[in-house]
């Protein structure tokens, strides 16, 4: 990461927030208030990511992983799940100096999208996996009152 | 490519066609003009025919919630409506809380499920407004004239449609009441307009199968009583294995002092069958003369999510088998609605018991002067009693393997009031525990998101979003304070929780109360303990040194 774009991201980091998290509300219907705990959650993993951009570390992969699992479970296509985070560099490039190159950071924000890929489809199968563990759960209890 | 897979432009022409409000297409479009969309993963499946003719109840058939004939009997909303007006005017509560609603939002951010999903069909006022616009609508003249302005509507296949989602997706937690000014319990709305979609055959496997269930054999699972009988004494067994110690549960016994009910998934389920196991070590170390009825075999109702009726016949088994056996009062275990029933209902539905006696502690003394009209005291007070007048040898670095935060059951804390007990239990049997915030603790408390008989696999999905606000908070005190052991005393948190937490906070173990206290019990006779009930061993107690005292 270059140290023009850590600059960028640290001194326009409520604004870049801010939109950011605006936009990842608009997936959900016009009723989700900003000040839900679903809310909250969406802008503390947004944060994670923005404080952890400028390195590939642990907190920034927390955060992707957080987003991923709450927008595995909504029923958004994964291409218009992961096209949230793709939003985060049209975000960035709008605080961009005129002749700075982009592609450093475009370079970032698609490694970012593609853990969060990663990890948007585990939490999809977490949720068939499951959903598999109560079923042979139950069919145990079937068998066990069929053995009786 | 696979000549199964769907083609690019069929999957766009579906997303196009197919209604959603994820679309932003209903930005400026009024509540009701929202679609009503079954999906995988956000219902649970309708009771099986032969459930419902077992029960008797009508219109059994085979059916799907995806399908467009749901195959709804001759004259359905004939049927509803008189339904509805058959009830109105037999609850007063019923009308008052379908009458006295100001609209005025309070109550619409505290749902869970609202939380969680963000539909707006989800707030409690709104889910009350599916049923109170069709009700507003039963005035002929007033919807002539106000129509539009009252916001009334007929009952057509889309307003059931709704109904029949929406009040699967409130879990009858009571939050919202809470909040309430005009004190409306929208919990009963659900509970009456589940009842009123039972006369159409509009319901859930998850619910009637159990109901069904617990009708013929006692418990929800359907167990026979020697199966019951079996699977307590391998626990016997394991307790034996673990502490050396053997401990004596007795059967259908005449002339017990109390008769102890708790819910099966205790006997049968995992994590429950370490709670019953810590129940079991509890009563060996008082010498509590007791017994375990095989007939009435379980404490959980889910009679209370079918109908008024069957709430009060399946309530009503185990004050019968308290009298045939001839205890003096009834000792009930971890549960959720069951302490419900009992504690809001029993008295004026089935009661009150005089055959039996006001409980008083055999070990303490103590009256329970709350449970007067029920005779029936729960676990977490008898056992706090217990621990006040130095009755129980308790060991709490036993525990300390665990850093513990607790989840208040919704019908125990909003439904019985029930906030101290648990927690002066919790601390005396163990040093680390850490409280999540306070607007999601006590009578605040956030639901697992599976209560009230939806903790169907298939609802996987809506059971995840539900569960939501609680996962949050118990995230939150896993940061602070790296809690890694939610406690509960609830059979259906001990089945719904661990998903929630392997899907939301993994690492997180789901433990009930009384196991707990059976980790920490020092027992007459015991042999050197290393372990705890589930055999994870315990922190300072391995088998090289002493234990550390």
């Amino acid at each position: 990461m270059s140290i023009t774009w850590e600059r960028i991201v640290l001194e326009n980091r409520e604004t870049i927030l801010h939109r950011w998290h605006k936009r990842g509300l608009d997936l959900f219907s016009g009723k989700m208030a900003p000040g839900t705990p679903l809310s909250e959650a969406f802008a503390d993993a947004m944060g994670m990511i923005i404080d952890g951009f400028d390195e590939d570390g642990d907190f920034c992969r927390e955060g992707v992983l957080r987003m991923a699992r709450i927008l595995a479970l909504h029923p958004f296509r994964p291409s218009q799940s992961m096209s949230l985070f793709l939003e985060l560099l049209v975000i960035l490039r709008e605080f961009a100096p005129d002749g700075e190159d982009i592609g450093v950071c475009r370079e970032r924000v698609e490694r970012i999208t593609l853990y969060a890929f990663d990890s948007f489809v585990e939490h999809r199968e977490k949720i068939y996996q499951l959903k598999v563990e109560e079923s042979r759960s139950a069919m145990h209890m079937q068998l066990r009152r069929g053995r009786s | 490519m696979s000549k199964y897979l769907q083609k690019q432009a069929d999957l766009q022409k579906e997303f196009d066609e197919k209604p959603s409000s994820l679309k932003g297409d209903y930005a400026q479009k009024e509540w009701w003009e929202m679609p009503v969309e079954f999906r995988e993963g956000n219902f649970c499946f309708p009771a099986k025919p032969e459930v419902i003719e077992e029960l008797g109840f009508p219109n059994p058939r085979k059916w799907s919630v995806t399908e467009e004939d749901w195959q709804l009997p001759e004259g359905w909303q004939k049927t509803l409506m008189e339904g509805m007006r058959e009830r109105i005017k037999k609850y007063r509560s019923l009308k008052l809380y379908l009458d006295s609603c100001v609209r005025c939002g309070a109550c619409a951010d505290k749902c869970h499920f609202f939380l969680g999903t963000g539909d707006p069909k989800n707030m409690p006022v709104l889910r009350a407004e599916l049923v109170r616009s069709v009700y507003r609508g039963d005035f002929p003249v007033v919807e002539k004239i106000l129509k539009g302005f009252a916001g009334s509507r007929r009952l057509t296949k889309e307003v059931l449609r709704e109904w029949y989602m929406y009040f699967y997706q409130c879990t009858e937690c009571r939050r919202c009441s809470v909040f309430c000014p005009m004190g409306i319990d929208t919990a009963e709305i659900t509970i009456m307009v589940r009842e009123i979609l039972q006369l159409v055959g509009l319901n859930n496997n998850w619910i009637l199968a159990p109901v069904a269930n617990c009708n013929r054999t006692g418990n929800h699972l359907g167990i026979e009583p020697h199966t019951f009988v079996q699977n307590i004494e391998s626990l016997v067994d394991d307790i034996e294995e673990l502490t050396g110690v053997t401990v004596n549960p007795t059967f259908n016994r005449k002339g017990a002092e109390i008769l102890f009910i708790t819910p099966s998934g205790d006997v049968f389920g995992d994590p429950g069958v370490y709670t019953m196991m810590g129940y079991m070590l509890l009563f060996e170390h008082i010498g509590l003369d007791y017994t375990i009825s095989t007939y009435a075999s379980e404490g959980g109702n889910f009679g209370f999510f079918t109908s008024n009726d069957m709430m009060r016949k399946l309530n009503a088994k185990m004050y019968h088998e308290a009298e045939r056996l001839g205890v003096k009062w009834i000792l009930g275990g971890e549960c959720g609605h069951m302490w419900r029933v009992v504690h809001q209902y029993m008295s004026t539905m089935n009661g009150p018991a005089n055959f039996l006696e006001e409980p008083v502690s055999p070990i303490t003394g103590t009256k329970f002067s709350n449970a007067k009209a029920t005779k029936m005291v729960h676990i977490a007070e008898f056992t706090a009693d217990l621990i006040h007048n130095n009755k129980l040898k308790l060991d709490p670095k036993r525990n300390d393997h665990l850093r513990t935060t607790f989840h208040d059951s919704c019908n125990v804390a909003r439904g019985m009031g029930m906030f101290e007990e648990p927690r002066y239990v919790l601390r005396k049997v163990c040093n680390s525990f850490h409280e999540m915030p306070e607007n999601t603790i006590r009578e605040q408390t956030f639901c697992c998101g599976s209560g009230s008989g939806i903790n169907a696999e298939e609802n996987m999905t809506m059971r995840m979003k539900g569960g939501f606000p609680r996962a949050n908070a118990v995230r939150h005190v896993r940061e602070k304070h790296q809690v890694d052991s939610l406690v509960t005393i609830c059979a259906i948190d001990r089945a719904s929780l661990p998903p929630l937490m392997r899907y939301w906070n993994p690492g997180v173990s789901v433990y009930g109360l009384h196991e707990l206290v059976g980790n920490a019990l020092v027992m007459d006779g015991e042999k050197k303990r290393t372990e705890d009930l589930r055999e994870d061993p315990m922190t300072g107690f391995d088998d090289k040194g002493d234990d550390v005292d």
